[in-house]
């Protein structure tokens, strides 16, 4: 029960945090949407276009306004000494992981998630892809939030790049790009994408809490 | 309550520190003491598990300390040589969250106490980044009494800290181990505190 209470109050914590930087949420949304406008303005008013590569192009966008926030991921808590003190109040780093990642999802991805209606409108996609979209996003979110908190972690040890942290994320990126892209424009396929996109979560899942506990745990020792 | 046995630290083939022996009861002091880059904050991480010895070792209630970790962990208090309340954050909301995370039992009245006697009790609703070095700090030292736990590790506690909250800090101290508490802590020099050992590094 003790230890339940520790997880709920961590995320008490991470709430207020995000709740004091709230602008850096709405930053990133802003340059969702702002890129989203720019597309369209360089590709001209054919609305046949918009709505054929607009799938894509929110995918490709939703990946570079979360790349944005990686840099926060682990920095900041690493930077004060907070990892060590959340480690010392009995959260194993990887476990510490696996907190973080959810709380990626859930302050920086639902925003995205939610943001998703309006950006269909925009892009003049049909309602009745709506579902898919919200679906593979959902999933597929989760496993960026997942390879976003490996290479966050990865970072706290080469504190000069931190585009290289981004790259890996993109690059890992590119087989959720293609199976959720692949949902919304073969609908008949949607179980079997959805079951691919499904086992890749379970894969990142289970890789995460090893890679990132041992990256931020080396990064401490080093600190 | 805690031995730490011929310890040594090797970094990139660099011996920091080795052969150090510590042995810490309840109601005791002990000073690390060094030069800037002895090996103080790595002694204290390595007490910690955080740093790997390359010899040695430490126990903890006459347990290796890596078989009893977190049991270790539920009895120590750690103040780093940073600050580590948040910064975009009130005072009065640093304290409600280690309140919460650190599951304390603490009243409000008690911290109001000790929010007047640290003299902090003016800034509960500033941001800690208003505040100046010595006030983060001392705010740092309020986790000590939230967490109310037998051990404190602290690192370079009484740097950045004027001459009253100083004699404030010894007075804790005292306090802590009149309470069968433990205290280690690392700094340059000796500032007239009582400690039943005393290591050089």
């Amino acid at each position: 029960m003790k230890f339940l209470n520790k997880i709920i109050f961590f995320y008490y914590r991470e709430y207020k945090l995000n709740l004091s930087g709230f602008q850096d949420i709405l930053t990133n949304i802003i340059f969702f949407f702002v890129s989203i406008l720019i597309f369209i303005f360089s590709i001209g008013p054919d609305k046949e276009v918009i709505s054929l590569i607009g799938v894509g192009m929110i995918w490709t966008l939703l990946l570079l306004s979360s790349t944005l926030s990686l840099r926060k991921f682990y920095q900041d808590d690493y930077e004060n000494g907070n990892l060590l003190i959340i480690h010392l109040n009995g959260f194993s780093f990887g476990f510490i992981a696996i907190l973080k990642t959810f709380s990626h999802f859930l302050f920086v991805q639902v925003p995205f998630l939610l943001s998703i209606p309006i950006a269909c409108i925009l892009l003049n996609i049909a309602n009745d892809k709506l579902f898919y979209l919200f679906a593979s996003f959902s999933i597929g979110s989760l496993i960026l939030s997942c390879l976003g908190s490996i290479s966050s972690s990865m970072n706290l040890m080469n504190q000069r790049n931190f585009l290289l942290g981004s790259v890996i994320v993109m690059i890992f990126s590119v087989p959720v790009i293609i199976f959720s892209v692949g949902i919304i424009n073969m609908e008949e396929s949607f179980n079997s994408l959805i079951n691919i996109l499904f086992g890749i979560l379970l894969i990142v899942f289970a890789i995460n809490p090893w890679a990132s506990g041992l990256c931020l745990k080396l990064s401490l020792e080093n600190n | 309550m805690i031995i730490v046995k011929d310890l040594s630290v090797e970094r990139l083939d660099k011996k920091i520190f080795e052969n150090i022996n510590l042995s810490l009861a309840s109601g005791c002091i002990s000073i690390l003491k060094g030069k800037n880059g002895s090996g103080k904050t790595t002694l204290l991480k390595t007490i910690l598990n955080i740093i790997e010895p390359s010899a040695g070792s430490i126990y903890w209630k006459g347990k290796l300390i890596k078989k009893n970790l977190y049991d270790f962990y539920n009895n120590i208090t750690y103040i780093a040589d940073k600050t580590t309340s948040l910064n975009r954050l009130t005072v009065k909301d640093n304290i409600n969250i280690w309140k919460k995370i650190f599951l304390s039992n603490i009243s409000v009245s008690q911290i109001e106490k000790a929010l007047k006697t640290l003299k902090l009790q003016d800034y509960l609703n500033q941001k800690v980044s208003t505040l100046s070095l010595g006030e983060t700090k001392k705010l740092e030292f309020l986790r000590l009494i939230i967490e109310n736990k037998k051990l404190w590790i602290l690192d370079e506690p009484l740097s950045s800290l004027d001459e009253d909250s100083m004699e404030l800090m010894k007075q804790t101290f005292e306090d802590h181990c009149s309470k069968e508490g433990s205290v280690i802590f690392s700094s340059h020099h000796n500032p007239g505190i009582y400690v039943t050992e005393e290591i050089n590094l």
